[in-house]
Parts: structure tokens; C-alpha cells; sequence
């Protein structure tokens, strides 16, 4: 008892203080008028920002466009990332090089990625629509239907990178014995990495998962240096949306209260998908 | 293990954040210290002592600015100016964030358009009637009137214009010449124009229909030319009007026929960047552009010189400006006015705007100092054309609001999922529903 | 056979792909640091007399002061996220400690945007009078970096099997031995991919940094932010300022990823 507490102690106190203090006075401000233009404490106004944000059509569409983003982006993110990640694990030659090399767009700060995609997909002067005319193919990067797709492939590109770095983790820390023992049985590459890799995996991948997922949630500084949410709001994601709410438009009680509405979407999704996913797992 | 007990651990977690919380809270949007009491003083004595921290945009009239800071310091020893400068966004972000600081953060600042009724009327800046008018040889009705217009929120004074960034055409001359043409003076020759400037490798004008800020901006341009307006006299949106529709669609034949493939996102940069190179002969752009397209050592290379500025056909164009304006909160209001109105002043003004400041005088592009400085006189010719019929995207509080939601209807129609009618009659919706 | 071999080339082949999509974009980004403004128009020139033009602009504008503050930042934030993360995720994951809310509550911080947390964390700040250091910038990182690692953690101590732990103690090690000797070196890995992972996060943000961290002092993204102007994006000395904030991480992340694939196989001889 005293050990487990005393190895959670020190993560539950530095929580409470980054963590528990900024939300709880962002949820205070959620049920006031308040704007970063006010002097003077803000009046206290309910549930009235939490009645106009789930009234408010563009915040659900913000919200539609930023799913879609997700599942777009992780999901080839996923499968990519595990193809490399299974690949470079079983490279020799320069291995570490290629490692590192491989993970270089993750430092790049999001904004500059963004920018250099603008270029790199403008149409004139950009690298890659030459490249596709030299092949005979004119492609609208951010023509209506297709903008939000080419943000999540900026995305991929630069997050791909995160999945091959945890899943290589991931395939090094899971014991080798399973492995050898399914090879001596004369079990085949596929065989051994449905049955063997995968299910050990899964720890692991349902971490990758959730935790890619929820920072594309996030998405801003794509939309931001690329599009500012357009064709329309084709590409206005929850994040650019609340952004614009909170700062652009000095509303941040409002803001705060968009922000409450996706947690509670978020995290009930995040709770009913484990739950079920443990009974599987006990099933 | 028991669960009452972890969770009772949680919630003790849960009560003893809510309790800092609580108290914090104390301090939340208080929107800082008690005010210094406005002097009004006019004419600040040279022996004034302080520093005046200024947040600024990293443009080059904010370098230019930088410059005259040790002429200054020769009337002024004592006052220190301090300048920070970041881009446009994140300056606006830390100017917004500093309103929540208990300690005066900046003494002086520069507002663009959009947020001077709302910072007005939010109480946040000092109201500078008294000493505009109290400074001896200033001369306030010499600055152009629609950028005073700017800084006046109901008939009160809040700042002294910075800098204007008026559009205009900028077109290639060379490229002009050899289609024959000469400068549009209606909408539709300006339409008809970039059609026949447009060539297998060149488009006739770049334009800049990204989503928002950008394609309002520069649409509003073509709504003046069609002899619409964005307000009514009575000071009501007026954009679904058969002028903006006119307007609207000329705009998009203008971007289907004439503007570079694929350029629905596209905004300044890449429109400079296209007009620059010759890739397109023209493009509706703040004024003081030209003398960066003619910069031999700029983004042009062999094509600088060849580019002109003229108003928009019909005379009237977009206006955005920035001024300055001492926040309520400033730690030092009488040195913070004594630096604005000394750069804003007759002679320096001369000296601001040769060297590449933008105009906010009237009397400063008369002098000849200024017009012998190597942009040429045709240029301050046009620019004086430009400051004297422009306005701005918004009047009234919300600007950035309505700005953004009529930025987005427009985009819709241009991208062609909204018909104009419907993106007109949904844009003059959103104004009033936000500025109504 | 065969089948091993066709595999084998499918997975050289699949590597190239990879290495050829990250690397197009780097190579632009390193050629464009040495373009004037005018060759930035073209975009197929590959080859030309480099300037340095960009290069001299990026490192005068005191950007490798802004990398030292980035540094500094993401340094202490990744080294107090893996102390009390990894500690934390060993006995969540062992035990379920904390139940689901603490679990999952970790995560608020994570779905929050920033715009809406960081003036709670500017209250605080003040409030603590803080306000002119870099510790509000490192207690707002803490808040996305640690719920990661920790995460990150849990799941790697969860792929830990269980049999490790309950032959430790059987050898006789106390259960914090167990953990410090046996159960860590298995996770060695993912504790590395988490402190990088963790620390990328703290080294791109930008918007936290604006805002918290003191007036002058801006952190890196912030700085590489700079270059995008009114007057357009500086392309060139943005270009140069990426390679200055990527080329010592990825060298970084380089004896990082060596050193830890080198200690999960000496962990691996001893069980």
C-alpha cells in the first residue's frame, strides 16, 4: 500500500498542480461572459455559453471536420507506421541512421511544417504539383473536397514518424520466446505476426493510438498556415474554431465552454472504447 | 486496494486544487492595476524620465521605426524606448494576453483597425483628445481623414495613425504595353484586362481568395468598383446588394479565367511571390508594395522597375491602418505620448516616410524631400489618390468577427459550393447578426 | 524460401519509399535555406551558387539563444515527466492504481486546447509571480508532456509479463528492487521513445511559449514563427531555422536510440 502510493505520490501532486489548477479555473470560466477585452471580474452566467455552444451549428461542424481529420490521418498513420516499424526492425544495414533519420519531421515545429507545405503545394511554385505535371497529372491540393485530405497528409508526414518510434519500441521490449517458439513450430511471417506480434503488441499500440489520436484532435497550425479553414469552412477544425472563438473574437468564456463540450465527447468516447475493449481482452 | 479509498484520495487531489483555484480566482480577469491618471498632457518636457515599453508587428515600418529611436533620444534622453516586435498573429495573441497582466506590460501599443472599437469601448485605451489637441505645432487635421476616422470611436480620439496599408493595383507595365492595354478605370475593363493579360504561361492577375481576413479584403476592392459599399448610410451591412452581386461575380470570372490554377487557399504571399516572378501581371495589393516589387534586390530580380500602382477603377479602395494608442494600463502615459507624437510629427514624418515608411500625412507627400527619394513621384501621386478615398472592412465593434464570416461566405461562393445569392444573402446575415 | 526473399525485398523497397517521402520535403528545406528571394520562385532549381545570405540573417537574430531557452525548457520537462511518470505508470499499470478517473482524467489536459488553458496558466504565473521566467513555460509543457509519458509508460509496463517481476521477488529483490532492477531495463526502450517523444512536444510548441515565457526571451518555435511576416514568409532564413531546430535532435535521438537498443538486449541476456 505504502509503496504504491509513495511511487504515485509525486505524479499525482505535479498533476494536480499543471493540470488539475489550469482546468479547473478554464471550467470557471466556462459558466462566465468572460472576454479578454473585460476589466473587472466576469459575471457568472450559468450553462448560458454551454447552451449556445451545443446550439451553435459551426462547432458541430468544426467538430464533424476534425473527426474526419482524425480518423483520416491516425489510421494511416497506424497502418504505415507498423509496416516500417516491423521493416526497420529487422535492418542491419545502418540501422541507426536510418532511425534517426526516419524521425526528423517530428522535430520540426507544426507552424514551419505547415508553411513549407504551402510552398511545396502551392501550384506555381511549388516542388510537388511540377513534379505531378511532369507526369501529366493537375492536382488542387486545397480545392474543395480536398483540402482536409491534404492537411492529413501533411500530418502523416510528420507523424508517421511518432508511430514508427513507439511501435519500434514496442516490437523491442516484447519478449522474443513466443517468437522462436511459433518459428520452431514452422509458423509463417504472417502467421507469427497475427497470433504472436500483434496480440503482445496491443498494449502498445492501443497507447499509439489513443495518444496520436488526441493530439491530431488538436490540429491548428496546419489549418492555420495553409488554409485559415477554407474552402468555406471545409477545413475548420475544433481547435482553429475555438481559437478564433477565444482569442481572435476575445470571447474566451465561450471558448471555455466549447472546450468542456469536446472533453466530455472525447473522453466518453476514449472510456466506452477501453471498457470495451477489455472485455474482449477478458473474453 | 479498496476503491473507496482511491477514489477518496482523488477527491482530496480534486478539493485541494479547487481551493488554490478558488483562490486564485481572486485575480482572474481583474484586467490588471488601477489606472495612472491621464495627465492629457500635450507637450511632454524634454526632461521626462521612463521607458515605454512598445509591442509592435515585425514589419519594416516597425524596423524604420526602431531607426528613429536615437533621434528621438536626442530630445529625450531620459525616456527609454523598448521594442518588441513579433509577427501579426502572435503580437496579437501577447497584446490580448496582456491585458490579463496585474503589472502594466506595454506603455504604448499599435492597433490595427479591426480591434480600435473594440479595445475603445472595452475602456482599454486612453481617450487622446486632450492632448493631441494640446501639442503645439501637431497639426492633426493634416493626417489623411479616412485614417483619423479609424482612430476616432464615438467621437472620441483613442490613437494617431501609425501606418496606412491601403490597396491598390499593382500591375507590370511591360506586360501591360504588350497586350496593348492601358489601366482599367472601370470593373468591367478590369475584368475584360486580366482576361486578355492572361497567356498560356502567365495569369492576368494573382488573386488572394483564401477563406477569411484575405478574400474580403481584397473582394471589398471589386464591391467599391461595382459602386456598392460594405456599410449603408445608416451605418447597416449592406452586402447583399445587386452591386455586391456584381462584384461577386466579376470576381469570379476574374479567378476562373485569369488567376493562377489552384489558387483557392492562396493569400499575399503567394500572390506576391506569382506577380514577382511574372507569373501574373498584375494583383490588388497594399500600396507601399511597389516599392518592393521595384526593389532590384528583392523577389523580382530582373523585373524590378517595371511595376506601377494605380486606385482601384471607380477611385475608392480598402483601407487598413494601424495606430498608436496608449493602453489605460500604461506605466508611463506622458513619455509613451511624447515618443507617438514625435514620430507621428510633421518633420519626422518626412523623415519616416523617406525612408520606405508608409504615409499617414498629406503634407509629407508634398515634400519634396519625399518626392525626390527614389520611389518617384508618381507613386506618392498614387498614394495620395488611394488615402484620400478609402475605407475600411469594418465600422463598429466585432470587427474580426464579421470580417471572418463574410470571409467565409465569400470563399464558399468563389469555390463554387454556395451560389453568390446565397453567400451574399448569408455573408449580409452574419454582419448583422454580429454587428447589427 | 522464396516467400522469405520476396518478403525481404518488399520490406527494403517499402524502407526506400519511407525514407524518400521524409527526405523530398528535407532536401527543399535545405535547398531553399540557400536560395535568393528570386530562385525561391523556381521550383525545379536544384542546382546554383548557394548564398548564405539566410543562413547569416537566422544566426544573428540571436536564434541559438532561442534553441538554448528551448533547450532548457524541454530538458527539465522531459527529465521530471520520466522520473515521476515512470514511477507513476509502473504502479498504474501494475495495480490499476487510481481507478479509471485518474487514468483517463490524465488526458483532460490533452483534449483542452491551449488557447483556452493558457490564461489559467498566465493567472498563475502572475499569481505566483513567475511571470518573467521560463517556469510558467515548463509547468504548461509538464501538463501535455507528462500525461504522454506517462502513457506512453503504462502501456510498456503492461507488455511487461508478469512472471519477470514474480521471479525478482523471489530472488529476493524488495518490490521497489524489482522495479528499479528488473521491470525498468525491460522498458528501457519506451522509457527512450517516450523522453524524445516527450521532448519534441516541448521543443514545437509555440503558442504556450508566446504567451508565458518572459517578453524578449522567445523560445525557438516562437523565433521560427518570426519569419513568417506581413510582407510574406521569409522562406530561406525560415528554411535555415529549421535545420538549426531539427539537425541537433536528430543527432540526439541518434546515440539515444543506440544506447537504448543496446541496453534492451543486455537486459534481455539477463532473463
Amino acid at each position: 500500500m505504502r509503496f504504491k502510493y509513495g511511487m504515485l505520490a509525486p505524479l499525482i501532486a505535479v498533476f494536480v498542480a499543471v493540470v488539475g489548477f489550469p482546468l479547473l479555473y478554464a471550467l470557471y470560466l466556462s459558466f462566465t461572459d468572460y472576454k479578454l477585452t473585460d476589466r473587472g471580474a466576469p459575471d457568472i452566467v450559468g450553462i448560458a455559453n454551454y447552451a449556445s455552444t451545443f446550439t451553435n451549428a459551426s462547432f458541430w461542424e468544426a467538430f464533424g471536420v476534425t473527426a474526419l481529420y482524425v480518423v483520416v490521418a491516425v489510421g494511416l498513420e497506424l497502418v504505415i507506421g507498423l509496416a516500417i516499424a516491423l521493416s526497420l526492425q529487422k535492418q542491419k544495414w545502418a540501422r541507426d541512421v536510418t532511425r534517426s533519420m526516419l524521425l526528423a519531421p517530428m522535430f520540426i515545429t507544426p507552424i514551419a511544417v505547415g508553411l513549407t507545405f504551402r510552398f511545396l503545394l502551392n501550384d506555381q511554385i511549388g516542388a510537388i504539383p511540377e513534379l505531378l505535371r511532369g507526369i501529366g497529372i493537375n492536382y488542387d491540393f486545397f480545392g474543395p473536397g480536398r483540402a482536409l485530405f491534404t492537411l492529413a497528409f501533411i500530418d502523416v508526414w510528420q507523424w508517421t514518424p511518432f508511430m514508427v518510434l513507439l511501435l519500434l519500441a514496442g516490437l523491442e521490449s516484447i519478449p522474443k520466446q513466443p517468437l522462436e517458439a511459433a518459428r520452431v513450430d514452422g509458423g509463417g511471417p504472417w502467421y507469427i505476426f497475427r497470433r504472436i506480434t500483434l496480440p503482445l503488441l496491443a498494449p502498445v499500440l492501443v497507447v499509439a493510438i489513443l495518444l496520436r489520436a488526441l493530439d491530431a484532435l488538436k490540429v491548428f497550425e496546419y489549418v492555420y498556415a495553409t488554409t485559415r479553414g477554407g474552402p468555406g469552412t471545409e477545413t475548420q477544425t475544433i481547435q482553429y474554431f475555438t481559437y478564433q472563438t477565444g482569442i481572435q473574437f476575445f470571447r474566451l468564456g465561450e471558448a471555455s465552454s466549447m472546450a468542456f463540450v469536446v472533453l466530455a465527447v472525447v473522453l466518453t468516447v476514449i472510456v466506452v472504447a477501453f471498457r470495451r475493449l477489455e472485455r474482449n481482452r477478458s473474453a | 486496494m479498496s476503491l473507496t479509498k482511491k477514489s477518496g484520495r482523488f477527491a482530496a487531489g480534486v478539493a485541494l486544487t479547487s481551493a488554490i483555484a478558488i483562490a486564485l480566482t481572486g485575480c482572474a480577469g481583474s484586467g490588471g492595476p488601477a489606472e495612472v491618471e491621464s495627465s492629457g498632457l500635450g507637450d511632454i518636457p524634454t526632461d521626462t524620465e521612463g521607458t515605454v515599453r512598445i509591442l509592435m508587428e515585425n514589419v519594416p515600418d516597425t524596423d524604420i521605426v526602431k531607426e528613429l529611436v536615437s533621434e528621438f533620444n536626442t530630445v529625450y534622453p531620459d525616456i527609454t524606448i523598448d521594442i518588441e516586435s513579433l509577427t501579426f498573429d502572435q503580437m496579437r495573441d501577447k497584446l490580448v494576453s496582456s491585458f490579463q497582466s496585474p503589472d502594466p506590460a506595454y506603455d504604448l501599443i499599435v492597433a490595427d483597425n479591426p480591434w480600435m472599437v473594440d479595445f475603445a469601448q472595452a475602456g482599454f485605451l486612453e481617450p487622446l483628445d486632450e492632448r493631441i489637441d494640446s501639442t503645439t505645432d501637431y497639426d492633426a487635421d493634416d493626417f489623411f481623414t479616412p485614417l483619423t476616422d479609424i482612430t476616432t470611436v464615438d467621437d472620441v480620439r483613442y490613437g494617431v495613425p501609425f501606418y496606412n496599408y491601403a490597396l491598390g493595383y499593382l500591375y507590370n507595365t511591360a506586360d501591360y504595353e504588350e497586350a496593348g492595354l492601358s489601366v482599367p478605370t472601370t470593373l468591367d475593363e478590369l475584368v475584360d484586362d486580366v482576361q486578355q493579360l492572361t497567356t498560356a504561361d502567365r495569369s492576368g492577375i494573382a488573386m488572394q481568395p483564401q477563406r477569411g481576413y484575405k478574400i474580403f479584403e481584397e473582394w471589398a476592392n471589386w464591391l467599391f468598383a461595382a459602386g456598392g459599399s460594405i456599410y449603408d448610410d445608416e451605418g447597416n451591412p449592406s452586402l447583399d446588394t445587386p452591386e455586391a452581386k456584381a462584384a461577386l461575380e466579376a470576381y469570379i470570372t476574374a479567378y476562373e479565367n485569369a488567376a493562377p490554377d489552384n489558387s483557392l487557399n492562396w493569400a499575399f504571399d503567394e500572390a506576391f511571390r506569382s506577380v514577382s516572378s511574372g507569373e501574373a501581371a498584375s494583383m490588388i495589393s497594399y500600396n507601399w508594395n511597389l516599392p518592393a516589387l521595384n526593389d532590384p534586390d528583392g523577389a523580382s530580380g530582373d523585373l524590378a522597375g517595371q511595376f506601377k500602382l494605380a486606385p482601384m477603377p471607380g477611385g475608392k479602395q480598402v483601407l487598413g491602418a494601424w495606430s498608436w494608442a496608449i493602453p489605460t494600463n500604461s506605466g508611463a502615459p506622458d513619455a509613451a505620448w511624447a515618443f507617438a507624437s514625435w514620430i507621428t510629427s510633421k518633420a519626422v514624418d518626412v523623415e519616416r516616410v523617406s525612408a520606405g515608411g508608409a504615409a499617414i500625412r498629406e503634407s509629407t507627400l508634398e515634400d519634396q524631400a519625399v518626392l525626390d527619394d527614389g520611389f518617384g513621384a508618381d507613386y506618392y501621386e498614387a498614394v495620395k489618390e488611394i488615402l484620400s478615398d478609402a475605407a475600411p472592412l469594418s465600422q463598429g465593434a466585432g470587427g474580426e468577427e464579421m470580417i471572418q464570416a463574410v470571409g467565409t461566405e465569400l470563399n464558399e461562393a468563389v469555390a463554387g459550393t454556395k451560389s453568390v445569392e446565397d453567400a451574399l444573402s448569408a455573408a449580409q446575415a452574419a454582419a448583422v447578426k454580429i454587428q447589427g | 524460401m522464396r516467400r522469405v526473399s520476396g518478403l525481404a525485398i518488399a520490406r527494403i523497397a517499402l524502407l526506400w519509399a519511407a525514407a524518400i517521402f521524409v527526405l523530398f520535403p528535407m532536401i527543399w528545406i535545405a535547398l531553399a535555406s540557400f536560395k535568393t528571394p528570386s530562385q525561391l520562385n523556381d521550383p525545379n532549381l536544384v542546382f546554383f551558387a548557394p548564398t548564405f545570405a539566410s543562413w547569416e540573417n537566422v544566426l544573428s537574430s540571436g536564434i541559438l539563444d532561442a534553441a538554448g531557452r528551448s533547450a532548457i525548457v524541454g530538458l527539465t520537462t522531459v527529465l521530471i515527466s520520466v522520473v515521476v511518470g515512470s514511477s507513476g505508470a509502473y504502479v498504474i499499470a501494475k495495480y490499476r492504481a487510481g481507478g479509471t478517473a485518474t487514468r483517463f482524467g490524465m488526458l483532460a489536459a490533452q483534449v483542452l486546447p491551449p488557447a483556452v488553458l493558457v490564461f489559467p496558466f498566465l493567472t498563475m504565473a502572475y499569481a505566483l509571480r513567475l511571470n518573467d521566467t521560463l517556469v510558467p513555460v515548463i509547468f504548461a509543457h509538464l501538463s501535455f508532456v507528462l500525461p504522454v509519458v506517462t502513457w506512453f509508460l503504462i502501456g510498456f509496463f503492461e507488455a511487461v509479463p508478469r512472471s519477470l517481476e514474480e521471479q525478482a521477488r523471489v530472488d529476493g529483490f524488495s518490490r521497489f528492487g524489482a522495479f528499479w532492477r528488473v521491470v525498468l531495463p525491460q522498458v528501457l526502450p519506451g522509457l527512450g521513445a517516450a523522453a524524445i517523444f516527450g521532448f519534441t512536444l516541448s521543443w514545437n510548441d509555440m503558442f504556450y511559449g508566446l504567451i508565458l515565457a518572459p517578453g524578449k526571451a522567445a523560445i525557438l518555435p516562437v523565433a521560427i514563427a518570426g519569419f513568417n511576416t506581413f510582407r510574406g514568409v521569409q522562406l530561406g532564413s525560415m528554411s535555415a531555422a529549421i535545420l538549426i531546430a531539427v539537425i541537433p535532435v536528430v543527432i540526439a535521438s541518434f546515440f539515444i536510440q543506440r544506447k537504448l537498443v543496446q541496453g534492451i538486449s543486455g537486459g534481455a541476456v539477463k532473463s
